[in-house]
């Protein structure tokens, strides 16, 4: 009786046992790696302002907002916006000329979104077409905007449109603030 | 030759993962745009198999019948999570370039393939011997299809994987006017449908 009860739960205890291994391997991999993998974010975040901005001599992050410096000039702004997209979520890189006029956008890699539709986000033909807007005109084309969607890729393009456009009215709101605090 | 080297030997041509067993197809499909990706993929591959046979054959004996799958993916998942990690620490580049193909190596059959048909059922030093075989003969399928993607696709042989960057040759017309559809997926179905047929071939003919 006792030996069969042992038997039976056997399965139960084992995999607990390698599920807690597994767990513990895991853990220990990410906290050798988690420093490393947050200095290549940040030096890949640092190769695309410089592409955004070519002047950019130096730059300060604070409150989740890079300023972007050009021999002491300021000449814009930068955040990350993140969009619900079709595969998750997306992250862009928005860069901002002053307080009313989108630079232009990255999306940062990986493109979750399906491949050959959505995945034509990241593409420049469609984030060129934000360069110079008006944010207030960051929209698609159906909603009264200036941005024209991916053909078969509404909700990819929309996600982007969004989160461009809530994100940029949000930092700029902060951004005043400062400057009337300050 | 001993038993090791046999376990070893039989993974290069007579049970070449890609071309013999047809496995592993998809990864193949997608990474061998460049022989960089393919070394790059061995890579995770050699490390991601040897843990799994190491482990699975060690553990062979306790693991009850109706649980060797859910355990054989847990520990499978688990290594490839942490290669992940890894090359996403150390080569940034690479991880882009292979993307979503290296979370996948998850369900690549070559690697539950093995675990099942030789690590549940064999001894560790044979385990061992099986996976070093099966990725050799998965990294020679690689390169042979890459290589020839490559040089097809874009008329220049180059390799820049782990911070190497080099420059083979490029060829006098092919890389002014390359054949751009052996770098796309089209290519790389018709290049592994040929290289099949003519390992199959050479099977045939050495049965006869």
């Amino acid at each position: 009786m006792k030996a069969n009860t042992l038997k039976r739960i056997f399965p139960v205890i084992l995999i607990t046992v390698v599920v807690f291994a597994c767990v513990a391997l895991l853990n220990w991999t990410d906290s050798i790696t988690r420093g490393k993998i947050e200095y290549q974010k940040e030096q890949q975040i640092q190769t695309m302002l410089a592409e955004m901005f070519p002047s950019m001599s130096r730059y300060t992050f604070e409150d989740d907002i890079y300023t972007i410096y050009s021999n002491g000039d300021r000449v814009g702004y930068a955040f990350i916006a993140v969009g619900k997209g079709y595969g998750g979520d997306i992250d862009i890189l928005v860069g901002l000329e002053d307080e009313a006029t989108v630079k232009g956008i990255t999306i940062i890699p990986p493109v979750t979104e399906t491949p050959g539709l959505g995945s034509r986000i990241a593409e420049s033909s469609f984030t060129d077409m934000f360069r110079g807007l008006n944010i207030a005109d960051v929209a698609l084309s159906r909603d009264g905007g200036q941005i024209d969607a991916i053909t078969g890729s509404t909700i990819s393009s929309r996600a982007v449109v969004d989160a461009v456009r809530t994100e940029a009215m949000e930092k700029v709101k902060l951004l005043k603030d400062s400057e009337e605090g300050g | 030759m001993g038993k090791f080297g046999k376990e070893f030997t039989k993974g290069l041509v007579l049970s070449n993962p890609v071309f013999i067993l047809a496995l592993g197809l998809c990864p193949t499909l997608a990474v061998s745009t460049s022989i960089g990706n393919a070394l790059g993929m061995t890579l995770a591959v050699v490390i991601v198999l040897l843990g799994s046979n190491i482990i699975i054959s060690a553990i062979r004996n306790i693991v009850p019948n109706m649980m060797r799958i859910p355990i054989f993916i847990v520990i499978i998942a688990t290594l490839v999570t942490v290669v992940d990690l890894i090359f996403q620490a150390n080569f940034p580049d690479l991880h882009q370039s292979l993307g979503i193909f290296l979370p996948l190596v998850v369900v690549n059959c070559i690697i539950l393939g093995r675990a099942e048909a030789f690590a549940s059922k064999n001894p560790i030093v044979y385990s061992i011997a099986d996976a070093l075989g099966i990725t050799v003969g998965f990294m020679l399928a690689l390169l042979m299809i890459s290589f020839l993607r490559q040089i097809l696709g874009t008329g220049s042989l180059s390799l820049s994987v782990f911070g190497l960057n080099i420059n083979f040759f490029t060829l006098p017309i092919l890389g002014e006017h390359p054949m751009a559809i052996f770098i796309l997926p089209p290519g790389a179905f018709l290049l592994i449908g040929l290289l099949l047929g003519l390992f199959r071939r050479m099977g045939v003919m050495k049965s006869e």
